[in-house]
C-alpha cells in the first residue's frame, strides 16, 4: 500500500494522478521524509518542462487580468482577525495564526495539499522553534489524518499524543454566509467538546488544539454564526485519530 | 518484484537526500549567479511575487510580464484551445494575485509555484471538459511525435530552453514519452499507459525515474 503510494510520486509531480491518489500521495509525504525531498525536486524538474512552452498571451489578457486583480481582494496575509468564541467549561483552545506556520499551511490548503505542511516540518531555518504549532508538527510521534469535507475542502489534523496537542488545518470548505460558522469538535467516549469556532463566513482556518486527551475523532460541523454547544449533525468531516 | 526494485532505488535516494536537504531553501541563492534569461526571471519573479503578496499591485503588474507567457503557454499546451487557454490563464493569474501572500520562498521557486498552479488548473479543466474525448483522439495520434512545441522555436534563444530539450534527450524513449504525455498532454498515468500500450506500473515507474533523470541533468548543467 505504502509502496503503491510511494511509486506515484512522479505521476503526482506532473499532475498525472486523480484526486484521490493526489490526496493519498500528499498524506504520505508528511510521513516519509525521503519521499518528500524527492517530491520537491521532481516537482521543480516538472516545472522546468514549461520552459519550452513560453508563449506571449494576447494583449487583451493583460488588460483583463490587471482589471480583475485591481478589484479583487487578496487573501489576507496570515494575521489574527478576530478572537474565536471561547466557550466556558471547555478545554483551553488557543487558536493561532502564526506567521510562518499559517502561511505555509495555507499554501498547503491552496494547491500543494499537505505537501507544503511537510515543508514547514523540514524548514530548519524557520523561526518556528518557539511556536507550539511547530512543536506539534515536529514532534517525533506526530501523525497525520486527512479527510475531504462533505461539500468541498479538506481537513488536515497533525497530532502528537506526547504533546497532547494537534494542529488542525481547515481549508477551502464550501462557502457559507456570515450567519454561519464552521466549528471543530473533539469527540471521545464522553461526548463532544468544542475545539474552536471559526469566524463567521470563513472557510479556511488553522488552529492549535490543546488538551487532546482521549480524543477519538476530530469533527467538523456547520453551525449558526458563533458556534453551538452541541454539534449539529451530520458532521461534514470526522477524522479518526488512531489510539 | 517491482517493489523490491523501488526499495533499492529509494535507499539510494535517501542518502542523496540527506546531503541535499538544504538545496530547496538555497535555490534562489544558487540561481542568482547564473547569467541568462529565465534564470534572471526566476529571481525577480520571487521578489515580485512576495511584493504582490503584500498588496503591491505595481509589483503584480510587473510579475504579469514575467510569468504570463509561462501560464498561457502551459494552458495552451495542455488545453490546445486558445479561447479556453485564455480563460484558464486568466483564472490562474488572478489566483496568483489573490493567493500571493501564501507564497513562501522556502516552499520552492516562484517559477515552480506559478507553473504548478497553472498546470494543475489546466489539467483540471481538460479532465472536466467535454472536449476530452476529442482531445484524446487527437493526442493519441500525436503520441509518437516529438513533444516539441512550434511556439518554443520563438523562444529558443533562451539557454534554459535548450537545457530542458537537451536533458529530455537523456531520457529513454519510454521515459521521454511517458513524462511528456503526462506533463504536456495532461494525461493521467493510466491514460498514458493506454496510449503507449504499456503496463500501468511500468508507466508509473518511468514517469518517476524519467523525472529523476531530468532533475539530475538540469542540476548538473547549472
Amino acid at each position: 500500500m505504502s509502496d503503491d503510494v510511494h511509486s506515484l510520486i512522479g505521476a503526482w509531480a506532473v499532475d498525472a494522478v486523480d484526486d484521490d491518489e493526489r490526496r493519498r500521495v500528499e498524506a504520505h509525504l508528511l510521513e516519509c521524509e525521503s519521499c518528500a525531498a524527492e517530491a520537491v525536486e521532481l516537482r521543480e524538474a516538472a516545472g522546468r518542462l514549461s520552459d519550452v512552452l513560453l508563449t506571449d498571451p494576447p494583449p487583451e489578457l493583460r488588460d483583463r487580468v490587471l482589471a480583475a486583480t485591481s478589484r479583487t481582494g487578496q487573501e489576507a496575509a496570515p494575521a489574527p482577525r478576530r478572537r474565536p468564541a471561547r466557550r466556558p467549561g471547555t478545554l483551553r483552545v488557543p487558536r493561532r495564526r502564526l506567521a510562518l506556520g499559517a502561511a505555509a499551511l495555507a499554501l498547503a490548503a491552496a494547491f500543494a495539499g499537505v505537501f507544503a505542511t511537510w515543508q514547514v516540518m523540514r524548514s530548519t531555518d524557520a523561526p518556528l522553534a518557539e511556536s507550539e504549532m511547530a512543536a506539534v508538527l515536529e514532534a517525533p510521534d506526530a501523525d497525520v489524518a486527512v479527510q475531504r469535507a462533505e461539500g468541498g475542502g479538506r481537513v488536515t489534523v497533525v497530532f502528537s499524543a506526547e504533546l497532547d496537542q494537534a494542529v488542525v488545518v481547515v481549508s477551502d470548505l464550501a462557502e457559507i454566509g456570515d450567519d454561519r460558522s464552521y466549528q471543530v469538535w473533539l469527540v471521545d467516549e464522553a461526548g463532544q467538546t468544542s475545539a474552536g469556532v471559526m469566524d463567521p463566513g470563513d472557510s479556511s482556518a488553522t488552529m492549535l488544539v490543546d488538551g487532546l486527551g482521549d480524543t477519538e475523532i476530530v469533527g467538523l460541523t456547520n453551525e449558526p454564526a458563533g458556534g453551538s454547544d452541541q454539534p449539529t449533525e451530520p458532521m461534514i468531516a470526522d477524522l479518526a485519530l488512531p489510539a | 518484484m517491482r517493489t523490491a526494485k523501488l526499495v533499492v532505488r529509494r535507499a539510494g535516494m535517501e542518502n542523496a537526500q540527506c546531503t541535499h536537504t538544504p538545496r530547496t531553501s538555497g535555490r534562489p541563492v544558487r540561481t542568482r549567479g547564473a547569467p541568462v534569461g529565465a534564470v534572471v526571471d526566476t529571481v525577480s519573479a520571487e521578489t515580485l511575487l512576495l511584493r504582490s503578496g503584500r498588496g503591491e499591485h505595481d509589483a503584480f503588474t510587473e510579475l504579469y510580464g514575467l510569468v504570463s507567457p509561462r501560464v498561457y503557454g502551459i494552458c495552451l499546451r495542455v488545453l490546445r484551445d486558445r479561447a479556453q487557454s485564455e480563460e484558464v490563464a486568466q483564472e490562474v493569474l488572478v489566483e496568483i494575485w489573490r493567493t500571493a501572500s501564501r507564497y513562501d520562498e522556502r516552499l520552492g521557486s516562484a517559477t515552480s509555484w506559478v507553473a504548478t498552479i497553472a498546470h494543475r488548473r489546466a489539467v483540471d479543466r481538460v479532465r472536466s471538459s467535454q472536449a476530452a474525448g476529442d482531445r484524446e483522439r487527437r493526442a493519441a495520434a500525436e503520441a509518437t511525435v516529438a513533444p516539441v512545441d512550434p511556439v518554443a522555436d520563438a523562444a529558443e534563444r533562451r539557454l534554459e530552453h535548450r537545457q530542458v530539450r537537451r536533458c529530455l534527450k537523456t531520457l529513454t524513449d519510454l521515459q521521454h514519452r511517458a513524462v511528456t504525455l503526462a506533463y504536456y498532454g495532461g494525461y493521467t498515468y493510466r491514460q498514458v499507459a493506454a496510449l503507449l500500450d504499456t503496463a500501468v506500473p511500468t508507466v508509473k515507474t518511468r514517469i518517476r525515474d524519467g523525472l529523476g533523470k531530468l532533475r539530475d541533468c538540469l542540476e548538473a548543467s547549472r
